[in-house]
């Protein structure tokens, strides 16, 4: 047994209560800017650089041709203005109400049967990977996707009623032609984008062991493996929900181009398709539109972000909701304790101990949570664990936050309630807790 | 017949129904800003789509006056454009209901007279500060901006740039106007004495406050109040005689969409609109005063302050002379800092010696010279020069950098002879 796996067994088996943060890349912030403060162990003179990738998250970008040519480069077609219009204060986002509401932190991503040349989804020939539904004065937004839900009221031991809600969705005003039948879609809203550095930090050895360590019964966990632009070869992923991506800067280059039409030294081409003729016409800002040292400024902002500190642990709720947490063998795959490694990146994170509560693993999480999109080797009712650290404050950084890939839950108490495929043995404990324990067990997860 | 003339009306009016309208803004309002206001005027006429063109106030205009797409409305906190759109007749005049939104807020004026464009909110000039900090360096809380010119603030201010920080020119001019051309000048030496400079990017001056690195900033409101309402250590506070920076909204003749320009230019001042501004992440003064009565807890009310004192600020001179007056700054200030801040240890070692040395006032003449008087500031081709940078600045900064750098080693040399004893 090597020495990641021991480790992740003792993590395994250990009882939460009082798992604090480090205290060098934890903050004692539960205010709505819990999410914005640099790790307390960044130097000063790493000051300008974090503000510097503060202000490009911050900028609303510019549709070229313009006079600041440093934040120009919105488009020709996009999501969203800024980074934060989809990660409030740095938080998660979520999703529209009702049909008339657009989608303002979150979007589709699509693709057709096949995979590209890496192994990826294969982009449809004239939308390409995700819908953007703007363009730029001159070039048509893509078209928009409307959102519907439909209920169900699901009887929790005790006689709790929670009422769940499932999306489906509806393209409009295509502006470049019709949809094919077998295109495949999957919604997703931002997640919050603090103490991304820190999961970056861990080793890859460390998901191997992870992926390899016996779990209880049904729970597997598997490596995404992904295409690194820079390395141009095949890695264990580990950001967004699929575990598409390898590391925060393709992570970062990918949303600039795909959610803003930046371009950068990482993805130099406009998200122009062959079909979209005027996109292509439309001017750019630079070649690339953020450049390298803008991008090292906003990789180093996502690496410093600190993670909030844990609150209320020594409530006797949040220390019983803690037990009970891994009772339903929750702690399965939202590993709570992780080692980073070596991280010349950003040497501050390297050697530390963190409570992320994740595995960066793929798990089967059911039919309902299905998007029967595959991703690289993620199937379509695969899903990394998404880490729960500050998701207790969520709702207090942006209160429209939702949970879950596409925002289908409105409290975390939905979002445990959806979990099924490898989760339903956790999900069903849940369910049959009395309301006082269910009521506990949330409280742990809001101190979080 | 009838039956698919039925189903076709059906279908249209099930088109209408879904189909949506853009209102295009130009705006160069924070993030915040845009998608708390972008939500609720979607919310309430889901008919509309804001499609925001974001332009800094220079690049606005650049864009404005090249062939581009129609643009319905112009949104934004960029005074001088409004100005200066108004006098081309590009804006309507805004026909929308504007009862209950006064054009001034004590003397300054915040709407236009015209009414082709008005006022949706204002900001406030004042000083955040760091109370522990303060407590802890044994300082006062600040009152007025003069309480910063005591040495006991040495090191302790943030002074910010005018031609580096956006919201500074305003910040600035506001002293000069509430205390005249050269006291305020005095006053502004006598704090930069005290200052670090914040450069661009210092909108966060709540942050270097926040930290510690100074216990008070000189900003612009919401900035700080926002942060203090999101839950940083802060306290703000207004001087006696408040300025102002007033952002407006004006529908632009060239509109596509006029019924839906002006569905959004009544929404941003209606009462609903005007409490967005309350939101922990915009913290602006609403201008419509009847809203104040849903005001959080300690909000600031201009126009009960507007009551208590007030000054009448000259809106078209202080824009008029934004860049003569931030280029006077960088060279009394910005590019002698490190002389100026020896001058003023000099006056006060002098003073601390001999108050009543009659060559005190020899070198406060030098120490307070100023190289443009209020007449030539007000010189329109002066002005002009400096808002075009035309050839001539250059020459004229060069010149103004060897008097100042004169003028300030002469004080030096007078009140250091003074603090020595030397006769």
């Amino acid at each position: 047994m090597n020495r990641h796996v021991l480790s992740i067994l003792i993590a395994l088996a250990a009882v939460q209560p009082a798992l604090a943060n480090d205290a060098a890349i934890a903050v004692n912030d539960a205010t709505r800017e819990a999410y914005t403060q640099p790790v307390p162990a960044m130097e000063e003179t790493d000051r300008a650089k974090f503000l510097k990738g503060r202000g490009l998250v911050r900028q609303i970008w510019v549709i070229p041709p313009s006079e600041n040519r440093e934040i120009a480069g919105l488009g020709p077609l996009y999501n969203r203005l800024s980074c934060i219009a989809c990660h409030p204060a740095n938080g998660r986002g979520f999703a529209p109400e009702n049909k008339d509401e657009p989608m303002r932190a979150m979007l589709v991503r699509l693709s057709v049967p096949g995979s590209d040349p890496h192994g990826g989804p294969l982009p449809h020939s004239a939308y390409g990977g995700q819908l953007n539904e703007n363009g730029v004065p001159g070039v048509a937004g893509e078209g928009r996707a409307e959102i519907r839900y439909t209920t169900h009221t699901v009887t929790l031991h005790g006689g709790e009623k929670i009422t769940l809600r499932k999306p489906s969705f509806r393209f409009t005003d295509l502006a470049y032609g019709a949809m094919p039948k077998n295109l495949m879609t999957s919604p997703r809203i931002a997640p919050s984008i603090f103490g991304l550095g820190l999961l970056e930090a861990v080793p890859d050895s460390t998901l191997v062991a992870l992926a390899s360590v016996s779990k209880p019964t049904g729970i597997k966990g598997k490596i995404n493996l992904v295409w690194d632009e820079e390395q141009k070869k095949s890695v264990p992923g580990r950001f967004g929900w699929k575990a598409n991506m390898p590391n925060l800067r393709q992570q970062i280059a990918g949303a600039f181009v795909g959610d803003m039409g930046v371009t950068s030294p990482l993805f130099q081409q406009e998200n122009c398709m062959l079909a979209q003729s005027e996109c292509a016409k439309s001017p750019s800002a630079g070649k690339p539109e953020l450049n390298k040292e803008q991008l090292d400024a906003t990789e180093f902002y996502h690496f410093a972000l600190a993670v909030p500190q844990r609150r209320d642990t020594d409530d006797r709720r949040v220390q019983r909701g803690a037990k009970l947490f891994d009772q339903a063998q929750c702690g399965a795959c939202h590993v709570s304790e992780l080692k980073t490694g070596e991280f010349s990146k950003y040497p501050t994170l390297a050697n530390r101990t963190i409570h992320p509560y994740t595995d960066l693993l793929l798990h089967d999480m059911g039919e309902a949570l299905a998007d029967h999109r595959p991703d690289y080797l993620a199937s379509g009712r695969e899903w990394r664990t998404p880490p729960l650290w500050g998701i207790g404050l969520a709702q207090k950084v942006e209160p429209r936050a939702n949970f879950l890939h596409d925002g289908r839950a409105r409290t975390l108490l939905e979002a445990v309630l959806w979990h099924d495929g490898e989760a339903a043995p956790a999900a069903r404990s849940v369910k049959q807790m009395t309301l006082q324990d269910r009521h506990a067990l949330i409280r742990f997860l809001e101190s979080l | 017949m009838t039956k698919w003339i039925v189903s076709l009306c059906f279908l249209l009016l099930s088109q209408l129904a879904t189909a949506t309208e853009k209102v295009v803004v130009v705006s160069s309002y924070p993030q915040e800003v845009i998608s708390q206001f972008e939500a609720a005027f979607e919310k309430k006429y889901p008919q509309y789509r804001l499609e925001i063109l974001w332009r800094q106030s220079r690049d606005a205009m650049s864009y404005l006056h090249q062939p581009h797409s129609p643009v319905d409305v112009y949104w934004t906190p960029a005074q001088r454009n409004f100005v200066m759109l108004a006098k081309e007749g590009a804006f309507h005049k805004l026909d929308i209901e504007l009862q209950g939104l006064p054009k001034k807020i004590g003397g300054f004026q915040i709407s236009d007279t015209e009414g082709y464009y008005v006022a949706h909110e204002t900001a406030g000039y004042g000083m955040a500060y760091h109370p522990a900090e303060l407590e802890r360096l044994h300082l006062p809380v600040p009152t007025d901006w003069k309480t910063l010119t005591d040495p006991a603030f040495d090191g302790r201010v943030m002074l910010p740039i005018p031609s580096k920080v956006g919201y500074a020119p305003i910040l600035i001019d506001t002293l000069l106007q509430s205390y005249g051309w050269e006291q305020g000048w005095q006053v502004l030496s006598q704090i930069a004495a005290n200052a670090v400079l914040a450069d661009a990017g210092a909108t966060f001056i709540s942050d270097d406050v926040g930290s510690g690195r100074v216990a008070v900033g000189m900003t612009i409101d919401f900035f700080a109040v926002s942060a203090i309402a999101n839950g940083k250590p802060l306290r703000f506070t207004y001087p006696e005689r408040v300025g102002y920076s007033p952002a407006h909204v004006g529908i632009f003749k060239e509109a596509s969409n006029l019924k839906g320009a002006r569905a959004f230019a009544s929404f941003v001042l209606s009462d609903e609109g005007q409490q967005l501004l309350f939101h922990p992440d915009i913290r602006k003064l609403p201008v419509r005063p009847s809203v104040y009565a849903k005001k959080p807890q300690g909000y600031f009310d201009p126009f009960a302050a507007a009551q208590r004192a007030t000054y009448d600020y000259d809106v078209a001179s202080g824009l008029q002379r934004q860049d003569v007056v931030s280029a006077l700054f960088d060279a009394l200030i910005t590019r002698h800092h490190t002389e100026l801040k020896a001058m003023h240890q000099a006056l006060r070692r002098a003073e601390q010696k001999s108050s009543a040395d009659v060559r005190l006032a020899e070198a406060r003449i030098h120490a307070y010279w100023l190289p443009l008087s209020l007449a030539q500031i007000n010189d329109a081709t002066l002005q002009q020069s400096f808002i075009k940078r035309d050839g001539k600045t250059e020459s004229i900064e060069k010149q103004w950098d060897a008097e100042i750098s004169a003028h300030y080693a002469q004080a030096t040399r007078i009140a250091l002879t003074i603090a020595e004893g030397k006769p």
